[in-house]
């Protein structure tokens, strides 16, 4: 039995040794399939996904909800697969999957806003994500491995578009109360329970304690476009928690915009 | 957020990234590999008060929260080590040390390593809490030092190197990292020692090697200075240092963890918890789910070293060896008295008194045929999970050499524990002449093949055998009841006003936000008489439409105690209050319990109110939830409301009320009696005390009246509407109390015995079928009969438990002693965390209140019902021990000639059960005549003819004249109630 979310009171350190405002290390690689018209793979942590971009390219004339009329523009279809291996436990999710679908959608949502489909209409861009490795975080690895290979792609948009997790470190110490079998007088005072909030959590961290994804778009003033959560939690804690989330987004983009640059760079220079 | 900056640049830099892998086999018998990424920092400080370096990095903790030092700058010295010392014990150390960790006068300044922590987690959880509760524990100075975050001090494991290996490695690189980095950063001369502390030999050699200071526990506790009283709590067993000379094993090995799991998932062996038999020592049993009967476990040698509780895995024998249950009344004190505690030499598994106990036994079993058909039997081969816990009991004075006082002589003793299931412990100390006739509490420590006994260690006496003081704490300790007085942080929580707070009389104030006025109804409580905790309070009115309204109004706790506070925590800890007989150990701090939650008459209180509107006949038209503001008229105790409802002169609103509560009861008991709720008998008594002195003086059997089931009726209305309630809200997480339908085979015994005895038929197909055919168990010559097959009957059934709605399907929620789809807690907030829990469900479905987060996640939730549902039935054994022993104390001195029943009959003796005092007690042979009379024993019809010097035919559910005396045990000094024939 290894030590659980409860023992983060004890040192102010998570179980992975990050503080509470630490990201887990990012590798960020563009163009990592070259057949593709766009692509990316992305490490956040553990959290391994790989995402191509095919097109913009013409829509198929099927299926009667066609947008017609000259403001049709181009439309964003997302695939997001979770390879069966990508857990510990050997799962295969099917593509028809609720949460899957769910991400999907607010891929699709979000993209939508920030790439310039105007530009083409009566077409798709096909956006395919394939998770190799799950360990937490993996809507929020999704966005950025989307917003690196639509870079790679050379699709217009207005920003980047990053997104990291946060949660809140709820204190357990009610519930788990397996209690010691004496009570030591003169325990230090229990009130300041540690409350913090958590950046981007780890696998292990997401099945204990409330958290929220959150995407943001631009630099200082950017403005957050997905927020997204499937657990509950207090109300009291959303705002901070959201806080620490965008100041966590903006470190994703310096490190997205760092690969990004260095991609370019290589691309000059082979040239 | 403006503290949100990052001092360690982590990026794609892999330098300080490592990561773990490691191999996990799942319950079910599945191998997991888990990969971890593990982030390697050099700003964990070391948390001396001395270090000027480390003071700088605590500027990076989360809202600018600095963590103070937590190691003295001037840590405890002692001879060996004049500049002080500061402690880093090795896993087992803390293991086998942890009494001493606590202690206040030493082990200050202890550094617990992080590798240490995860290891103690993993061997044993009530240890972990009780280090981590250390670690809270600002005199102590204790830190955790995360050496295994540390860069400097994380140690990867090498090929071939055993875990163990590696982490008794890690913990002696962060000793020397300690070490060099204190006499870097302290001037050299006043720098502590760093003191490691481990029992393994070979460890404790390679560090003296590296340079480092190395002692065994009891080495570093006999350079202290009560070292004599201390050294008795070096935990004996696992402390090998000088290996003995290697010794005939008695006990046959335990197979290994995995033979066990292939075994157990490929059905050749199983798992299940092993419990010994009351009567008989020599038999324990095993329930696992692949046989409907438990499981037979016979003798010293099959029950290898397993203690009542344990979490083993056993093989069946061979059908030759099945048998029946035993039959016969085995007690260990007669058996064993004179063994000896310290010769370890001649000491055989079975003596040769319990072999012919043993095998009297099996040539009975293969005798039997038909009904008594023989019940698998089997043998344990490995434990789980040890569920050891500290023991209450006396020292047996036949086991001690030199009574002397004075003498401080180790020796080797046996304690006694007060739980007869457990076996006696061997116990070293130096202090045997002082603990002989006390009470004292000890724990086991280890129990290995050489050694015929457990081996345990002393913790601390509680005062003299007999004595209220001693007794009381002995049975709360027993029972695990935290019974010390409220800590500070948790009083803190209360409202500042103390008695002076008021509802406030401006229905502006926030506290009154969204509450009802309740105040014009005319409410009053009913309760025990000398009731201070008012739970509940009840009114009722006929409406114009000849439907009645009907209220049950409940103290609002919640109001009081928010959660995830000291004083939430506390009582979720608590789980209840429980009652003894001159004692109650409070959940809440008593101004709560007794004053601002208890609906007190003539105040106005808060309340959480559930309003019906009831037909005539009871049906609910509907119903309404609303936390209100209520002022009692009246706290009657049951007898009063009932002589006020009876007496025809009284006519006013209030006495009309309680009249319509009273017919509606009626109904309500009616229809739920006809959906078939069962009417189970517990033998209830109440204690006569003298109000001065509280000794006892009589006994009573309480009083049930009709008020009774009055108030009875609609705490199970307003509990059932409040469970569908929160659980239509929180399907997942509601918490719900359900009662499962017990197994047929649990009934077999009963069936058959009443069969044969009475030629009556126990019909135990559903509730409703047990309850008729209970109805129908009458004698007309014993009108106790009937009560007593309750008794039985009760003792047949599973036990209702709390449980989160989620973990179920709802077809399981059903509660069967009260044949309600679903139930749960709500009427008593004040002294059960449960009902509390519901009362925050409740608001939060109401939209009154948000719920917590402990409340919501549904794996929190089964923590906080696998606790309350250990507290509530360690509660009732507390409370029922309390009666017993005052019953014992009522007795002293007397000697009395008193009805009573048999409830069992064995070989070589009966249970006896007398309704006068609700005791039940053994009447052995030798306790019928001298010299001891002959049985003969008929399993069949349970019968035990008595011949010699006492002629007497003993049946099942025979009335009997029992004789009540005390008398004083000669082995123990200590007063029992001795049961014999008149
Ligand atoms: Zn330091």
């Amino acid at each position: 039995m290894p030590l659980d979310t409860s023992s983060y009171s004890l040192a102010l350190l998570r179980l992975d040794g990050r503080r509470w405002n630490e990201l887990r290390r990012i590798h960020a690689v563009i163009s990592s399939q070259p057949a593709a018209d766009g692509s990316s793979y992305l490490e956040m942590g553990n959290t391994k996904v790989i995402c191509t971009v095919t097109g913009p390219s013409e829509q198929k004339r099927t299926g009667p909800q066609q947008p017609t009329g000259p403001t049709a523009s181009a439309r964003i279809d997302v695939e997001v697969s979770v390879a069966g291996f990508s857990s510990v436990d050997r799962k295969k999710r099917s593509r028809t999957d609720k949460r899957t679908a769910e991400m999907q959608h607010i891929l699709v949502s979000a993209l939508s806003d920030i790439v310039h489909t105007h530009l083409y209409p009566h077409s798709t861009i096909l956006i395919s994500l394939h998770v190799l490795s799950l360990d937490g975080g993996l809507l929020a690895a999704l966005i950025n491995a989307s917003t690196l290979a639509l870079v790679d792609a050379g699709i217009p948009m207005s920003d980047y578009l990053v997104a990291c997790t946060t949660g809140s470190t709820v204190n357990n110490a009610s519930s788990r109360a397996v209690p010691a079998r004496q009570t030591i007088p003169g325990i230090r005072s229990m009130a300041n329970e540690v409350d913090d909030p958590l950046l981007d959590l780890n696998g292990l961290e997401e099945q204990d304690l409330p958290f929220v994804t959150v995407a943001t778009v631009g630099s200082e003033k950017g403005r957050v476009a997905v927020c997204f959560s499937e657990t509950r939690m207090m109300a009291e804690r959303l705002e901070e928690m959201l806080a620490v989330g965008v100041d966590g987004c903006q470190m994703i983009r310096k490190v997205l915009d760092a690969s990004v640059k260095a991609h370019g760079r290589r691309m000059l220079d082979d040239t | 957020m403006t503290s949100l900056k990052r001092t360690q640049p982590t990026g794609s830099d892999s330098t300080n990234l490592s990561s773990k892998v490691y191999v996990r086999t799942t319950r079910a018998g599945k191998v997991q590999k888990i990969v971890r990424e593990v982030y390697l920092r050099q700003d964990i400080p070391c948390s001396s008060a001395l270090c000027s370096e480390c003071s700088k990095i605590s500027t990076t903790y989360a809202r600018g929260r600095a963590q103070p030092p937590v190691l003295a700058a001037k840590p405890l010295t002692s001879e060996t080590f004049s500049t002080g010392h500061y402690l880093v014990p090795d896993t087992n150390a803390v293991l086998t040390g942890m009494d001493l960790f606590e202690l206040e006068s030493a082990f200050k300044d202890v550094i617990i390593l992080q590798t240490v922590l995860e290891e103690v987690k993993n061997r044993s959880l009530p240890l972990y809490h009780r280090l981590v509760a250390l670690t809270k524990n600002e005199d102590k100075r204790c830190y955790v030092f995360f050496n295994e975050f540390r860069m400097e001090t994380y140690v990867v494991r090498q090929t071939g190197e055993s875990i163990n290996d590696r982490n008794d490695r890690a913990v002696r690189r962060a000793v020397q990292w300690y070490k060099e980095h204190l006499e870097l950063s302290v001037k050299k001369k006043a720098c502590p020692a760093i003191v490691m502390i481990s029992n393994d030999n070979d460890c404790r050699k390679k560090a003296i090697a590296e340079g480092l200071v190395g002692l065994s526990l009891s080495k570093y506790v006999s350079g202290l200075e009560d070292a004599d009283t201390l050294l008795d709590m070096v935990n004996e067993g696992r402390e090998r240092e000088d290996a003995k000379t290697t010794q005939e094993n008695f006990y046959p090995e335990y197979y290994s963890l995995s033979k066990m799991t292939t075994g157990v998932k490929a059905g050749t062996m199983h798992q299940g918890t092993f419990g010994v038999s009351p009567f008989n020592y020599l038999e324990g049993t095993v329930r696992v789910p692949a046989f409907e009967r438990p499981l037979i476990i016979l003798g010293r040698e099959n029950s290898n070293r397993a203690v009542s509780g344990d979490v083993a895995v056993v093989e069946v024998l061979p059908k030759e060896q099945w048998k029946t249950p035993s039959s016969k009344i085995v007690e260990e004190e007669t058996l064993t008295k004179n063994d000896n505690p310290e010769a370890e030499d001649g000491e055989t598994v079975i003596s040769n008194k319990e072999r012919k106990a043993l095998q009297e036994d099996v040539k009975k079993a293969h005798g039997t045929t038909t009904e008594g058909k023989p019940q698998p039997t089997a043998r344990i081969v490995g434990i789980i999970k040890r569920n050891w816990r500290q023991y209450v009991g006396h020292v047996d004075k036949d086991s001690v050499r030199t009574s002397d006082k004075l003498s401080r002589a180790a020796q080797t003793v046996f304690v006694i524990p007060m739980d007869k299931r457990i076996p006696k412990i061997r116990v070293r100390t130096r202090q045997a002449g002082e603990l002989l006739g006390k009470r004292v509490l000890i724990t086991i420590d280890s129990w290995d093949r050489d050694s015929r006994y457990p081996v345990g260690h002393f913790v601390r006496s509680l005062g003299e055998l007999e004595s209220k003081g001693a007794e009381t704490e002995a049975l709360l300790l027993e029972y695990d009841v935290q019974y010390r007085p409220f800590a500070k942080s948790v009083l803190d929580c209360l409202p500042e006003e103390g008695h002076d707070w008021k509802v406030p009389a401006d229905t502006s104030d926030p506290g009154w936000r969204d509450r009802r006025d309740l105040r014009d109804l005319l409410v009053c409580s009913i309760d025990p008489p000398g009731c201070v905790d008012i739970d509940d309070a009840l009114h009722a009115t006929q409406l114009p439409n000849g439907n009645f309204a009907v209220g049950v109004h409940i103290a609002d706790v919640s109001n009081f105690v928010k959660p995830d506070t000291a004083m939430d925590r506390e009582a979720s800890m608590r789980g209840t209050t429980v009652y003894l007989v001159d004692k109650r150990i409070d959940m809440l701090p008593m101004l709560l319990g007794t004053d601002l939650c208890s609906l007190k008459p003539f105040v106005e209180r808060y309340a959480f109110s559930v309003l019906w509107e009831l037909t005539p006949e009871a049906d609910i038209v509907s119903v309404d939830f609303n936390k209100s503001v209520i002022r009692s008229r009246y706290a009657f105790s049951y007898e009063q409301a009932q002589l006020r409802i009876d007496d025809a002169s009284q006519t006013d609103d209030l006495t009309q009320g309680m009249r319509i509560l009273l017919q509606l009861s009626r109904t309500l008991r009616a229809k739920r009696m006809a959906a078939g709720a069962l009417n189970l008998a517990s033998p209830e008594v109440r204690i006569e005390t003298e109000s001065e002195t509280s000794d006892p003086i009589d006994v009573k059997t309480k009083q049930a009246l009709a008020t009774n089931s009055l108030v009875e009726e609609f705490m199970l209305l307003a509990n059932i509407s409040v469970a569908r309630r929160v659980q239509t809200a929180f399907p997942q997480t509601a918490l719900l109390r359900r009662h499962a339908a017990p197994p047929a085979a649990n009934f077999a015994t009963l069936t058959h015995q009443l069969r044969v005895k009475r030629g009556l038929t126990l019909d135990v197909s559903s509730s409703k079928a047990l309850a008729d055919s209970l109805d129908t168990c009458v004698s007309s010559d014993s009108p106790f009969f009937n009560t007593l097959i309750r008794i039985l009957a009760t003792r047949c059934m599973t036990a209702a438990e709390y449980f989160a709605a989620g973990t179920l399907a709802p077809a399981q929620y059903r509660h069967y002693g009260l044949a309600s789809e679903i139930y749960t807690h709500f009427t008593s907030p004040i002294r059960r965390y449960a009902d509390l829990a519901v009362h925050r469900q409740l608001a939060a479905a109401i939209d009154y209140a948000p719920l917590a987060p402990s409340l919501q996640s549904r794996s929190r939730l089964e923590g906080v019902c696998r606790n309350i549902n250990v507290r509530h039935r360690n509660a009732q054994f507390a409370g029922r021990a309390s009666v017993e022993y005052y019953v014992g104390q009522a007795l002293k001195g007397r000697d009395l000639i008193e009805e009573g029943h048999v409830m069992r009959v064995f070989e070589n003796g009966v249970v006896v059960f007398v309704p006068r005092f609700g005791i039940e007690g053994l009447i052995r042979l030798r306790d019928m005549g001298t010299p001891e009379p002959v049985g003969e024993f008929d399993g069949e019809e349970y019968v035990l003819n008595v011949t010699g010097s006492r002629e007497v035919r003993l049946e099942l559910f025979d009335e009997v004249k029992v004789r009540i005396t005390d008398e004083v045990e000669e082995s123990t000094g200590k007063r029992k109630v001795k049961l014999g024939l008149a």
